[in-house]
């Protein structure tokens, strides 16, 4: 019963978004504004049928109904509710379903929101985005359904995978990643459709600027988290691997930030726009290729999802997509593009050039890396690896070089500087460059590319400074009120810029502090009995004792340990061991102390008796790294919040007056 | 101009993507090719469980051997077990099987060897090193020796008695 | 023919009782040691850095460095064993890759195809580099940089919000 409700639904859907793909694109080619009309109504039709299939999933979840097929598969009445809840995308068909979900949402939303504007390309946009609904209803309705009847459903059911069980942060990153993933077909809906006008109008940068920034904001704060939970939970006491399923989410977010950097360069001087509209097209080419990888079993990693048919389907899509969208790119690029004009290499735009080309650098670098294996095997039958040495090696020059154009390009200004300005730009940060340098000295670094990457940070923390604060300054000069300086330039009108500088400072802090956690930690493998003690560089750790604890969908042994430095207790920690009915080898969740300086990182590697065998792993700084990311999402959000009083001014271009094409269009 | 470069690095880009993904498709990426193939043996001798002998493989030259890598607390090492005993007493005068357990305590081996029936000698291999000289990944994997103790295939996963005697016929073979 | 199988079970027996256990050792297949015997803190952070260049075999993509798995720690506790006995990391990769092939490296060898994962890279940062001065030289020309008109307003361009705070404050100060 509920099966068939959620099986008409997604039919419903797919029958929706392939008439409203037809409906859109024709629309858009007769500029009949009756045809955009009912295109909107369908995409809002299938926004509420994406939903209504999900909520019937969740409602089949909760009630443990074991006759959805779905149900049966991840479904348990031991685990908790929120695991009950968070099964939805525990597995491969829940998951496409919630992807299919979240686009929903996109969808409404970006339809609703440009109800009354850019008349001209919404009708392409909306098409596009049905085409890719219609895509994801297929593959629910077909390859990946959850909706099968169970002819005799069981009583109960082996619960999700134990992985997903074993820590919150499984319930928050995967939604985030989803909603970075997914949102990228917004943007590139709006590229598509500008390709298929022909023209890329100032006034419609603004929506294409913000929804390649909400999407990013949200895989921003994704990697972070995927980051963390893998620290959390793997206890190596790393959180990046270069996996190819981590190096999946990675690839779409470099070229989206890529594309917000060329974004602006096409706002000011109206140039770049064809190689802007390939960065959106690429970061959502990246996001499908993404869901290829975690998918279809072709890569060998943790995050994957088991073997599934859906592999060949999804590939069919992405060469559909990268056809399409290369064929429109090679047909509209010469009407978008106006004369790329530069002025020198040191000025903004050079510095936002050589950005781009460090993060194209980047993906291209990950991508290969990534899928070399399968060329090799391919070309010569052979298996082999490319892991983490390799991107170490590879990455680390291009993330420092990232860090250092970080600095100098907002320190310079737009259109050529002369000498004298260039000098005046350029030499003050180098005080903070040295500041931050001789405290990393102060604090024991010794590592060449540390010092290295702190003097870089150092000084673009200085110049991100000052820039962020600029405005304010200059207000307080002329005599305004302090509060009111702050409140009306960073959160009112100049919010955009100060969300800017915010995600830069976060960046800074990013940067540096993977640097300095990577090179500096220090791990041992550490062995004790009850009561005995050991020290790793200045903290000792004693350990206690061990205790079981039993949960309805898992049992625990705990392993207790005292930590002191300088014989003053700090705290004390307990990494466990939890064993779930499902899997043969126990799932360790190492426990963390977290200061400013650094974490305490306990993992056990086995229990034997009463000795126990553990893993001690000092990281300095690796905090920094999580509350940094979330400080570039807040800038994100800040940069991204519509400033309305900003709107009246309008940077001048050789382009025809704005708004004028619109008009004419209706 | 500009039109063909674009659509020409299109069209190789997608050509390639599709390719190399295509070719990964249906593809188990946990299995792995053995360079051993061709080369001889690495030379072990083991403690045998129960009797506590050492068997060595040299002991076997001038004779096919299949050494089978397993361990208790692997499921399909239980279902392909029976097909190894089965086919051991069968081909008992012309080829010798030999298991090596890892990863895994001598008692419980005895338990599961007094359960299920052995028919030829199954030793331990402390700390993993003949496991990791093969280059085992997973168990259960068998592989199968030559006359002159050279590698002549590589098994992954419960081995099943068609693909047992069509390997032990190209050992004897070569 | 009875007493000709006793024979022959008997000599078996003692033929196994002749024998010492054996496990396939690295000297076979790499030759003896071809650096110096290391010990102590420089042996852990020696064995860190080799297995970091193994790849786990039974796990998903991990290094034998990072890997909880037994079976990577049996390989970490070999990759130490052999250090400790002076094997160099060269020669300890060389005898893990001559059971498990290539795919047990982390780091591909710069050989045969597997240059180009490491060499396409840098030819794209050398196309980007020209592509890009390709773009300045459009309008630079020959002209000197200083020659460009004045970059009006240049420092207004930044941003609008900034350009109008400093037009007002220009106009008060």
């Amino acid at each position: 019963m509920t099966a068939s409700l959620g099986r008409s639904l997604i039919l419903l859907s797919l029958l929706v978004s392939t008439t409203g793909t037809v409906l859109g694109y024709a629309a858009g080619w007769k500029r009949s504004t009756d045809g955009l009309r009912w295109a909107r109504r369908f995409a809002f039709l299938f926004s509420f049928l994406m939903i209504g299939a999900t909520l019937v999933m969740e409602y089949a979840l909760i009630t443990h109904d074991f006759s959805v097929s779905y149900v049966e598969h991840v479904g348990s009445r031991q685990v908790p509710l929120w695991v009950t809840m968070v099964s939805l995308w525990s597995s491969l068909e829940g998951s496409i379903l919630f992807w299919g979900c979240i686009l929903g949402v996109y969808i409404a939303a970006a339809t609703w929101l440009t109800r009354n504007e850019h008349v001209e390309y919404m009708a392409y946009s909306i098409g596009t985005w049905l085409f890719s609904g219609a895509f994801f209803s297929y593959l629910i309705a077909a390859p990946a359904s959850p909706f099968g009847t169970v002819a005799n459903p069981p009583l109960d059911g082996p619960g999700p995978n134990p992985l997903l069980q074993n820590h919150v942060l499984m319930a928050v990153h995967p939604p985030f990643l989803y909603l970075g993933y997914v949102g990228m077909t917004i943007p590139f809906g709006f590229a598509t459709a500008a390709l298929m006008r022909g023209r890329l109008g100032q006034a419609f940068l603004r929506p294409l600027r913000a929804s390649l920034l909400l999407p990013w904001v949200f895989l921003t704060i994704a990697i972070m988290l995927g980051g963390w939970w893998a620290y959390e939970v793997l206890g190596w006491g790393g959180y990046w691997a270069w996996d190819p399923v981590e190096n999946a989410s990675l690839l779409p977010w470099l070229t989206a930030t890529a594309a917000l950097h060329s974004a602006l360069v096409m706002e000011r001087r109206g140039s770049l726009k064809g190689w802007t509209v390939t960065l959106v097209q690429s970061s959502f080419l990246l996001t499908i290729l993404g869901t290829f990888m975690t998918r279809s079993g072709v890569f060998n990693s943790v995050h994957s999802f088991t073997q599934s048919p859906i592999g060949p389907t999804i590939l069919v899509f992405l060469a559909l997509v990268l056809i399409g969208s290369v064929t429109l790119l090679a047909l509209r690029i010469d009407s978008l593009e106006s004369d790329s004009r530069f002025d020198g290499p040191v000025s903004r735009e050079g510095v936002f050039l050589v950005n781009n080309l460090l993060f194209v650098l980047f993906t291209f670098t990950v991508l290969i890396g990534t899928v070399f294996p399968l060329v090799v095997e391919a070309v010569k039958g052979r298996q082999m690896s490319v892991g983490r040495p390799y991107f170490d090696s590879m990455v680390v020059p291009i993330g420092t070089a990232l860090l250092f154009i970080l600095g100098v390009g907002p320190a310079l200004p737009w259109g050529a500087a002369t000498r004298e300005q260039a000098k005046r730009a350029l030499l003050p940060p180098l005080i903070g460059a040295a500041i931050v340098a001789a405290l990393g000295l102060a604090f024991g670094v010794r590592n060449p590319w540390t010092i290295v990457t702190l003097a870089f940070g150092g000084y673009a923390a200085q110049v991100t400074m000052k820039e962020m604060w600029l405005p304010v300054i200059q207000r307080i000069r002329r005599g305004d009120a302090v509060a009111g300086a702050i409140v009306d330039s960073q959160l009112r009108r100049g919010r955009r810029r100060f969300g800017s500088y915010l995600v830069h400072a976060g960046a800074v802090i990013v940067i540096v502090a993977i640097g300095v956690s990577s090179t500096m930690r220090t791990q041992q493998e550490v062995r004790l009995r009850r009561g005995e003690s050991a020290t790793v560089n200045g903290i000792t750790l004693t350990f206690t004792g061990t205790e079981e604890k039993s949960e309805p969908h898992r049992t625990s042994t705990l392993a207790h340990f005292d930590i002191s430095k300088n014989g003053k207790q700090i705290t004390s920690l307990a990494p466990r061991m939890n064993s779930y009915q499902m899997m043969r080898d126990p799932i360790g969740t190492p426990d963390v102390y977290t200061t400013v300086k650094g974490d305490i990182y306990l993992s056990i590697l086995n229990i034997e008796g009463d000795s126990v065998g553990v893993n001690v792993i000092l990281t300095p700084m690796v905090g920094w790294i999580w509350w940094a990311v979330l400080l570039m999402g807040a800038g994100g959000i800040i940069a991204l919040i519509p400033n309305r009083a900003a709107r009246v001014i309008v940077p001048q271009t050789q382009e025809s007056p704005i708004g004028a094409n619109e008009v004419a269009a209706q | 101009m500009r039109r063909t470069e674009i659509l020409i690095a299109g069209a190789v880009i997608t050509a390639a993507l599709v390719w190399i993904l295509s070719a990964g498709l249906g593809k188990d990426p946990q299995h792995i090719d053995s360079p051993l193939i061709g080369k001889p043996a690495p030379d072990f001798a083991l403690k045998q469980v129960g009797t506590g002998d050492t068997v060595g493989l040299a002991q076997f030259r001038g004779k096919p051997v299949v050494v089978n890598f397993w361990a208790t607390w692997c499921r399909p090492c239980y279902e392909e077990h029976p097909v190894l005993v089965a086919n051991a007493e069968m081909m008992k005068n012309q080829v010798q099987f030999v298991g090596v357990v890892f990863q895994d305590k001598e008692e419980k081996i005895q338990q599961f060897l007094n359960e299920r029936g052995s028919a030829y000698p199954t030793l331990v291999d402390v700390g993993g090193k003949t496991a990791i000289a093969y280059g085992v990944g997973g168990v259960p994997e068998t592989f199968f020796l030559n006359r002159d103790g050279k590698v002549v295939a590589k098994f992954e996963g419960p081995i099943d008695p068609e693909a047992l005697q069509q390997n032990v016929r190209k050992a004897m073979a070569q | 023919m009875k007493i000709a199988r006793f024979i022959a079970a008997f000599l078996f027996a003692t033929s196994l009782l002749a024998q010492e256990v054996k496990v396939p050792d690295a000297e076979q297949f790499v030759g003896r040691p071809e650096g110096q015997p290391v010990s102590g803190a420089m042996l852990d952070q020696k064995t860190n850095e080799t297995a970091g260049m193994l790849r786990c075999p039974v796990c998903q993509g991990m290094s034998v460095a990072d890997s909880p798995s037994e079976m990577a720690v049996n390989m970490k506790h070999q990759v130490r064993e052999l250090i400790a006995r002076g094997y160099t990391q060269d020669q300890i990769l060389r005898y893990f890759e001559r059971s498990y092939g290539q795919f047990v490296l982390l780091k591909p060898k710069f050989q045969g195809v597997n240059t180009l994962v490491w060499i396409l890279p840098i030819l794209a940062l050398i196309v980007g580099i020209i592509a890009i001065f390709s773009m300045m030289g459009k309008r630079a020309g020959g002209q000197p940089v200083d020659d460009a008109p004045p970059a009006e307003g240049a420092e207004g361009s930044d941003d609008p919000y900034l350009a109008e705070v400093r037009k007002l404050t220009g106009k008060q100060s």
